[in-house]
């Protein structure tokens, strides 16, 4: 299907947008970044530029010298607002302990999140970074960006903040780091209607939905990871700006179960591609494996020499549930044992792919807190169809919402509420019966309990009763 | 729509925090309106927002809700 935005847009043309010159954006030589200093002494924050890897430290100092060299009325914030960045920084290594405030209210008028409100408690010391707010900015699907586009954001927030960004958070959207409380409303004027940008989630809110690259590039993908990201977002924009969640909420969209962004991990909602018929197996693709005229992975791992390839040792062998055997000379797949963990299509992407009739799993609770308490996701519903509008999936979505808003605490994922009721419970509100898939040991792990009106009977049969077919 | 409004309202001048958390906002909603939804609790909520009489606030990782004008305000 091809796209159709939810309303006309417009393409994005630097030229016509642009705020800054080439002269103004390439304004420093490599020779005078080499001697230049910033203005507060840091040894402890330049020992991070040192060692292989790149260095925000360093990045920061470049930034640092560009916006010294800008004329004074091309910023709307304070110039040295990267240098009093890492002097506070430094300052923070010293006290081992950190100077920012957080939170607060700031925003954007109607919205609730999208905008992380920050100050620094030595305003006196560093001025610049007195206020040092951060906007979350709606990745594109896929994050699929034009020069043009990543131009005009530049430009916009080196004009009306720091110019420091985060490409991305770990949610996926743009972060722009650092500016000042009147600067908020311009940018987001600007966002919204000159580049046709809106703010990400934060705070209680749906967070922004992310997806992966999907059908754009990959064959992989068993549904439209883009389209429907783009759809949910679009409908839920009510539960993305304004909070009314006991905690933050994830949707993930993955387009296979190689799981691209981590939807199993860190998504409270992971859809996840699957399929519900065969893996397509082409036998002459496996003979060229087996024969080395195909490289395995790809050629992902082809810098060194591994060997010939081995079937049995690296594909068979290695399936998770056993399901697969040679039989004369031919690849066999028990499909019904085959658990989707993908490594063998990742081997052999020429013989091996996934089935035609697909669909979406649905996994429920995994969070990724930073502190403790990291969870992986349930897996809740085995397969879906899903379809543009995705009436199906919207009802699932509503119906979750709705006993988590109800009955959530304060501050609690829905991977704690489900702990905290049984899983029992959950399928109960979603209206789903309970399937082995969703146990761990089903045969020796006493999960689901079962109710009285399930069994014939009820709980007043008597025991005399059982005794006279079961002797003790 | 206007009960449920009157009812956030004095929720909010007269709760013991300044700011407060969707759900303790939609109890005492309840507590007055028995039967109000979540969905039609937080629309109510969204107009207030609108009207300026409501505020949101951040915590940083959590958002609340507040009364314009009481306890911390915009230049903190």
């Amino acid at each position: 299907m091809a796209f159709e935005p939810r309303e006309p847009q417009k393409e994005l043309k630097y030229d016509e947008l642009r705020i800054y010159t080439d002269e103004e954006l390439n304004n420093y030589t490599e020779e005078e970044l080499k001697d230049f200093k910033i203005k507060h002494d840091i040894p402890d924050v330049e020992e991070l530029e040192k060692g292989p890897w790149p260095s925000f430290v360093a990045d920061a100092k470049r930034e640092a010298l560009h916006r010294r060299k800008l004329a004074e009325d091309r910023m709307l914030i304070e110039r040295d607002v990267v240098e009093d960045l890492l002097g506070q920084l430094q300052v923070s290594f010293d006290d081992g302990e950190t100077h920012w405030k957080h939170g607060g209210i700031v925003g954007v008028f109607g919205y609730g999140g999208g905008v992380i409100g920050r100050y620094s408690d030595l305003q006196e010391k560093f001025p610049s970074i007195a206020h040092f707010h951060t906007l979350r900015v709606n990745q594109p699907a896929s994050k699929f960006y034009s020069t043009d586009y990543l131009r005009c954001i530049c430009d916009l927030w080196e004009y009306r903040g720091s110019g420091l960004m985060n490409m991305h958070g770990s949610t996926g959207d743009i972060i722009f780091l650092g500016t000042f409380t009147e600067q908020l409303e311009p940018i987001f004027y600007e966002l919204g209607h000159v580049l046709q940008q809106d703010l990400g989630g934060s705070g209680s809110n749906l967070r922004t939905p992310s997806c992966c690259i999907g059908r754009a590039r990959c064959e992989w993908a068993c549904f439209d990871t883009q389209d429907m990201c783009y759809e949910l977002t679009h409908y839920y924009q009510d539960e993305l700006h304004r909070p009314a969640f006991p905690y933050k909420f994830k949707f993930k969209f993955d387009g296979c179960p190689n799981c691209c962004v981590a939807s199993i991990a860190r998504a409270d909602m992971s859809f996840i591609g699957t399929w519900r018929d065969e893996i397509r197996i082409d036998q002459e693709a496996v003979q060229a494996y087996i024969n080395g005229e195909i490289q395995p992975n790809a050629g992902a791992h082809a810098g060194k020499d591994w060997g010939k390839f081995d079937i049995e040792k690296e594909v068979i062998n290695l399936c998770p549930t056993q399901c697969m055997w040679m039989e004369d000379g031919k690849l066999m797949i028990d499909n019904k044992e085959c658990t989707r963990c993908m490594h063998c299509i990742n081997v052999m992407p020429r013989a091996l792919r996934p089935g035609v009739d697909t669909g979406v799993s649905i996994l429920f609770g995994a969070k990724a807190p930073i502190l403790e308490g990291a969870q992986m996701s349930l897996l809740t519903v085995p397969f879906m169809k899903v379809e543009h509008p995705y009436d199906n999936v919207k009802e699932l979505i509503e119906k979750v919402w709705d006993w988590w808003m109800e009955e959530g605490k304060n501050r609690e994922r829905l991977g704690e509420l489900i702990q905290r009721w049984g899983v029992p419970k959950f399928l109960e509100v979603i209206g789903l019966p309970p399937m082995p898939q969703m146990v761990k040991e089903p045969r020796s792990n006493p999960y689901i309990f079962w109710k009285e009106e399930d069994v014939p009977g009820g709980w007043k049969r008597t025991i005399e009763d059982y005794r006279k077919r079961h002797v003790r | 729509m206007e009960d449920i409004k009157k009812a956030i309202l004095d929720f909010a001048e007269n709760s013991k925090k300044t700011k407060f958390y969707f759900s303790d906002m939609e109890k005492a909603v309840r507590k007055v309106i028995p039967d109000a939804k979540a969905r039609a609790v937080k629309k109510a909520a969204t107009e207030l927002i609108n009207e300026e009489k409501l505020i949101f606030f951040s915590t940083g990782s959590t958002s609340m809700y507040g009364l314009k004008g009481r306890g911390q305000t915009e230049d903190h």
